[in-house]
């Protein structure tokens, strides 16, 4: 094995071009160092990009979404105000992603990218409907993270391609986000299951869900739906949920995770609900009066 | 039964020996150079090139804490970072926390021993370093700040508490000073 | 915060004045008779400005060097020319071993020995505690998950564990036991094959290794007199130690032929003579170092890879080094997994009539200490309580998983889990609050739990635990919505035998070195031992060193276990200290040509016809000009009683109350620990810090088998949850909101100064106490450990499947 740190994305794609296949793109490590302990990744050549110097910035907030580079850290993601206040489920998910030493390295492109289904930041950004760019030795292309994943581990970003942004639209005015999950312990740990919920103005709902399929899977967009009605907040969890199918692992059985599922996303789209009324904008001018 | 072979593959036997990477970094206020194979972490770098055996190992994997630094400043795992990667970084390490007291000891490693947060000490080095991050994010960290904050470091004989004390305490003595 | 600030400072007022000062050797038949005899000892003079460091929470010794990371751990200690050993082991729990090839893996770089099986002495030497069964690599079959096959030593360690993949072995694999319903069926394959196990053993055609039976009155009959009788099922899982210093072991030959044998165990004394045994050393050639062990839990207890690394050094000649990941230590250490069918009677009052126990422990592939596990966990398992008809009759059952070994509460906590869940279950059959029938059932002092010719009895006042646990929680008062609380207790036998020796040299300074074998793994042992030393030899804490860790200078101590040390070193040590003070008489009166009985002599003092004069003066009077030291030797012993269950009485109890509130989400099984209540009897708290920190992660670890860990199998045997990945134990986030625990103080152990051992106490009955909590939080109860959020939720499921059915 070799490691390599290039200082372009010409020399980064190249370098992967060279060894298609068996070439690695390191970032934060934490995935990736894991798997070089257990062998089960074997890679020739290990891309290190973080001194690349014309990777998109960390994290760019533009009028009408966010884009995030391939060095930003999941610290930074959960701090950032912007990310906060627009993706409120994208912070949480970043937040509960290992410890603050995991947080300080791990890369929220390489997290939400690496095509691992109990991804956590994976959930809201299929939610939130993202796309990544992916670079190889022949350009460019964009696809929606909906697309993007193939089977656990298997993903649209091909050997000698790399991921060099993810883009997050601006949701919408009067909507709002939420990020649960399952685990089996307060600390650190992985998720069981876990479910991000988009709720838009109108009472459309879409949700991510991780760990309860082969990829991270979307369920909706549904149509507007009453949240006051407990019977219709039950059919649009359903529809909601209709793409999972949760399997037995070591960390849950699968009765376990599918009841868990409807739980956190019956949650989720109450807690992001709420969250959409306190961001309508004439109630806010309203609680400034009082 | 049918008989199976254990070997593993081949190609991991590999006998061509990787190439180095040369790193040359500051480890606790002092140049340092050295080479390294690639997939030498910089937890074993730092263990047994540079003989800083205060950092320690323990799951190898991120989810114990035990091999805790500050690189840039920034708290990290040491066995989820190639050492090659450290190449014109600044590191400390526990070694480096206390080296400008008369004592030898910084004023968190010495409420540590105040709270008596420490046992068998195995995974103290780690949980100081984590605990030095936290208070210079966070000077004034509630209880469950700290909890939360230090969820990476796991303590078997579970002096959770104790260190949970040992961070106010620290808290408290540098806002006297300021 | 505030409860440990009270909790110490009624440690510290109440100790110099009550603090017995006898301490004497352990040495009579029954603990019994050495707490009595302490109770009218003498009693300590306050002697001016002469500081008590017994009694208050002076800092760890040695902890700057913990803090610091200047602490020599096994894996931080270098040798010249080491080489490295990685071990080659199988993705299987159980096959026989049809051939090892080696030769591609020799002729590799740095590669300096392959070794397997057949490179050893035939028999193959094998060890064990109890029983001889462990081969120092395996034999020809593999019994467990991770038993190594082969071992290569090279220059380096990439190359070791290069050569380590290249090692082939042809295996086939064969039917293995992973559970106790698999190990006990009748056409269960065995472990062990009868023709390895002795003729007039009754078992050998099973896989039980061993078994106990306790029994008193009559059950049979008294199940006619109950009023209630509750029987049910538990299980405890099988769990790691997990300590964070995941271990290792390092090997130098001598240049006499000897071996010094490093590695971070708890009973060095115990690994020399496994050593010199297997390579047929004199004691003498084999010297063990025991640095501090980074926890140990009783997992670091017996020799586990150090013969291997014995032959290795031997075979290459050079200094061996094997440190071990921590997937390879889960690999050779856990608590015995159990089951326990229990059956319970009690009067209408909600006394206790009769108890029946059927405790099976699942133990592994070898026997290790594990049928003493059995044994002792289950001799108290009819618990603290008056009961005229107890029937106990517990299996050690071997298994194709993880040789098992002691863990802290040494299998107490298992059976403990079962017969506090009875208790409840009476209680909620008879409407009676779970404090209201331990106060009915639980011993007086004095009273026996154990009853026959070998009876035990309560050596403390464990009501006053009970309700000050009962007080702290506020069990009076009313109870959160959505909450439950409970109350548990239990007792573990401390150490019923054994030798521990120390020296104390008191030199011409004032300054003193204790040698004394306790290995110290954070329960901090040297700390008391630089008290007592101090105190009794009046002089400062800092002048005071312990060696420990040697075998080459440092006299025996049997094992550093069962929460000996405190009361059998510490006695040691204070014998050591008081056989100076006599010698410093003897030669102070032949010096200065006065009568012996004229003088005595007091903690810090000679005391003269003239008056006090502080130790050292006296020493150096009685010197003379040409100076010297004195040294004193320490033994305690305690004898063991023949026909005894458990080779002899124990020398004390360690008894523990805890109480939790718990919440519970019902929707999905998670707990949320509002509040959780410790209380031990600990005689006398030498160190109440030291105290509180081993009772606080005792509680800690006790949630963590009853809420989390556990072992995962699968149907091949091979470990699902190998490594911190998805072995999961408590963190930060994970202790409950509110912990709090609290030592009651009699200053009856037979300790010095009236302590007992305390190390344990605090995990024995943390399972009992949740579950009730949690029981009464959700209305249902669960019987199997760990009380996972899954676990919870499908209880709560099943429940509200039957009432809608």
């Amino acid at each position: 094995m070799r490691y390599y740190r290039p200082t372009t994305t010409a020399e980064a794609v190249a370098a992967l071009a060279g060894e298609a296949g068996t070439a690695r793109v390191l970032v934060g490590g934490t995935d990736l160092l894991v798997a070089l302990r257990h062998r089960t990744v074997e890679p020739s050549l290990l891309v290190d990009i973080k001194r690349v110097r014309d990777l998109r910035p960390p994290i760019d907030v533009e009028s009408r979404a966010i884009t995030f580079g391939p060095t930003v850290t999941m610290s930074a993601v959960a701090a950032d105000p912007t990310v906060r206040e627009w993706f409120p489920s994208l912070a949480e998910a970043a937040l509960v992603v290992g410890s603050v030493a995991i947080r300080n390295r791990a890369s929220l492109i390489a997290n939400s990218a690496n095509g691992s289904p109990a991804a956590d930041t994976a959930p809201p950004l299929v939610a939130l409907d993202a796309s990544v760019t992916i670079a190889s030795t022949s350009g460019e292309r964009t696809v929606r993270l909906r697309d993007f994943f193939l089977g656990s581990r298997r993903t649209l970003c091909g050997p000698g391609e790399m991921v060099t942004s993810l883009r997050v639209p601006r949701p919408a005015d009067g909507s709002s986000s939420c990020f649960l999950r399952m685990t089996r312990r307060r600390g650190v740990d992985l998720a069981t299951v876990s479910v991000a919920a988009v709720v838009e103005r109108d009472g459309r709902a879409t949700a991510g869900l991780g760990a309860v399929g082969p990829v991270t899977l979307l369920g909706g967009p549904t149509g507007p739906v009453a949240l006051w009605s407990e019977a219709e907040v039950e059919n649009m969890v359903d529809e909601l949920l209709s793409p999972a199918t949760p399997i037995e692992d070591v960390r849950a059985g699968q009765t376990y995770r599918a009841a868990m599922l409807r739980v956190l996303a019956r949650r989720a789209v109450l807690c992001a609900a709420g969250r959409r009324d306190a961001r309508e904008p004439i109630r806010l001018t309203q609680e400034g009066d009082s | 039964m049918t008989t199976q072979d254990s070997r593993h593959s081949v190609r991991n036997a590999a006998v061509v020996p990787d190439e180095l990477n040369e790193v040359e970094c500051t480890v606790n206020g002092a140049r340092a150079r050295f080479s390294v194979p690639p997939h030498r972490t910089l937890m074993d770098a730092l263990r047994y090139q540079l003989d800083l055996t205060g950092t320690k190992t323990c799951c190898a994997e991120g989810e114990c804490g035990a091999c805790t630094v500050l690189v840039d400043g920034v708290g990290v795992n040491s066995c989820l970072m190639l050492a090659a990667e450290a190449d014109g970084s600044t590191i400390t390490t526990v070694e480096g926390l206390g080296l400008d007291t008369p004592s030898g000891l910084s004023d968190l490693q010495e409420s540590f021993l105040e709270a008596g947060a420490v046992q068998c000490g195995f995974c103290i080095p780690g949980q100081v370093v984590a605990a030095e991050y936290l208070l210079r994010g966070n000077p004034s960290p509630t209880v469950e700040e700290i909890r939360e904050g230090m969820s990476g470091n796991l303590c078997r004989c579970a002096g959770y508490q104790r260190i949970v004390a040992a961070v106010q305490m620290t808290a408290r003595k540098r806002s006297h000073h300021d | 915060m505030t409860e440990h600030a009270s909790r110490t400072e009624v440690s510290t007022t109440t100790i110099d004045d009550d603090r017995a000062m006898t301490g004497a050797p352990l040495d009579s038949d029954a603990a019994g008779a050495m707490a009595v005899a302490l109770a009218g000892g003498e009693r300590t003079t306050g002697d001016g400005d002469q500081a008590h460091h017994v009694g208050t929470s002076v800092l760890r010794y040695g902890g700057a060097d913990r803090v610091t990371g200047k602490q020599k751990f096994l894996s931080d200690l270098t040798f010249p020319d080491t080489a490295h050993v990685a071990l080659v082991t199988l993705p299987v729990a159980c096959a026989t071993i049809t051939d090892v090839r080696t030769a591609a893996a020799a002729v590799m770089p740095g590669v300096l020995t392959v070794m397997s099986a057949a490179d050893l002495p035939q028999p193959m030497p094998r060890f064990g505690v109890s029983h001889q069964d462990r081969p120092v690599i395996a034999d020809g079959q593999v019994r467990f998950h991770g038993e190594a096959v082969a071992a290569v030593v090279a220059e380096t360690l990439d190359q070791a564990e290069a050569a380590a993949r290249a090692v082939e072995v042809s295996y086939e694999e064969t039917d293995g036991v992973f559970d106790l319903d698999q190990a006990t069926a009748p056409d269960a394959a065995l472990v062990v094959d009868p023709s390895a196990r002795p003729a007039d053993d009754e078992h050998r055609e099973s896989n039980i290794l061993e078994t106990a039976l306790y029994e008193w009155g009559d059950v049979a009959t008294a199940a006619a007199q109950a009023h209630v009788v509750v029987e049910n099922t538990y299980t405890f899982p099988m769990v790691t130690h997990f300590p964070i210093e995941p271990g290792g072991t390092v090997v130098t030959p001598t240049e006499d032929g000897g071996l010094e044998v490093h590695s971070p165990v708890q009973h060095p004394y115990l690994l020399q003579r496994t050593i010199a045994t297997l390579l047929e050393l004199p004691l003498a050639k084999v010297r063990v170092f025991a640095p501090d062990p980074g926890g140990a839990f009783g997992g670091k207890q017996t020799p586990k890879f150090e013969p291997l690394l014995a032959f290795l050094a031997l075979k290459t000649g050079r200094t061996c080094r094997l440190v071990l990941s921590l997937e390879q230590t889960f690999q050779t250490m856990r608590r015995a997994g159990c089951r326990v069918v229990a059956r319970t009677g009690f009067t209408a009052d909600g006394c206790l009539v009769f108890h029946e126990l059927e405790c099976d422990y699942l133990i592994g592939a070898y026997a290790d200490v594990a049928p003493r596990v059995m044994t002792k966990g289950s001799y108290v398992g009819a618990g603290p309580y008056r009961i005229p008809h107890v029937r106990t009759a517990s299996r050690a059952v071997m298994s194709n998983t993880t040789p098992s070994t002691a863990f802290r509460g040494f299998g107490c906590p298992q059976v403990a889990w079962a017969t506090e869940s009875q208790l409840d279950a009476g209680a909620r059959e008879l409407g009676l609050d779970s404090l209201e029938i331990r106060r009915r059932n639980l011993i007086h002092r004095g009273e026996a739990f154990f009853r026959g010719p070998y009876e035990a009895t309560a050596d403390g006042d464990w009501h006053q635990s009970l309700e000050k646990a009962a007080e702290l929680i506020g069990w009076d008062t009313p109870l959160p919505a959505g909450r439950g609380r409970g109350i548990a207790v239990a007792i573990k036998p401390g150490a019923t035998s054994g030798l521990s020796q120390s020296l104390v040299r008191f030199l011409a300074d004032g300054s003193a070195i204790a040698y004394a074998g306790t290995s110290d793994m954070g329960q901090g042992a040297r700390t008391l031992w630089q008290q007592i030393v101090a105190d009794e030899l009046g002089t400062g804490l800092d002048k005071v060193t312990v060696v420990s860790g040697d075998t080459g200078v440092v006299p025996f101590d049997l094992q550093t276990s069962a929460s000996r040390s405190t009361v059998f070193m510490g006695n040691a040590v204070l014998d050591a200290c008081r056989d100076i003070r006599r010698r410093i008489l003897s030669l102070y009166a032949d010096s200065t040509g006065s009568e012996e009985d004229t003088l005595s002599e007091a903690p810090g003092l000679l005391v003269t016809p003239e008056g006090p004069l502080p130790l050292l003066e006296a020493s150096r009077i009685a010197l003379g000009s040409l100076g010297g030291e004195f040294v004193g030797q320490g033994i305690a012993r305690m004898r063991g009683r023949k026909g005894h269950p458990l080779g002899g009485d124990a020398a004390f109890y360690e008894f523990n109350c805890t109480a939790i509130e718990v919440e519970v989400d019902l929707d999905t099984g998670e707990l949320l620990l509002h509040k959780h209540i410790s209380v031990s009897d600990v005689g006398t708290e030498l160190n109440p810090t030291q105290v509180v920190s081993q009772d606080e992660g005792a509680s800690i670890m006790g949630l963590g088998h009853s809420q989390m860990e556990q072992l995962l199998l699968d149907d091949r045997g091979l470990i699902r949850n190998l490594g911190a990945l998805d072995y999961r134990i408590p963190t930060f986030k994970d202790v409950p909101i509110e912990l709090v625990t609290h030592g009651i103080e009699n200053h009856d152990g037979p300790g010095p100064y009236g302590s007992k051992g305390i190390s344990e106490g605090a995990l024995l009955c943390t399972a009992g106490a949740l579950g009730a909590a949690a029981s009464q939080a959700t209305g249902v109860v669960i019987r199997d450990l760990p009380l996972t959020p899954e676990r919870v939720w499908t209880a709560l499921q099943q429940a509200l499947d039957q009432t809608t059915t």
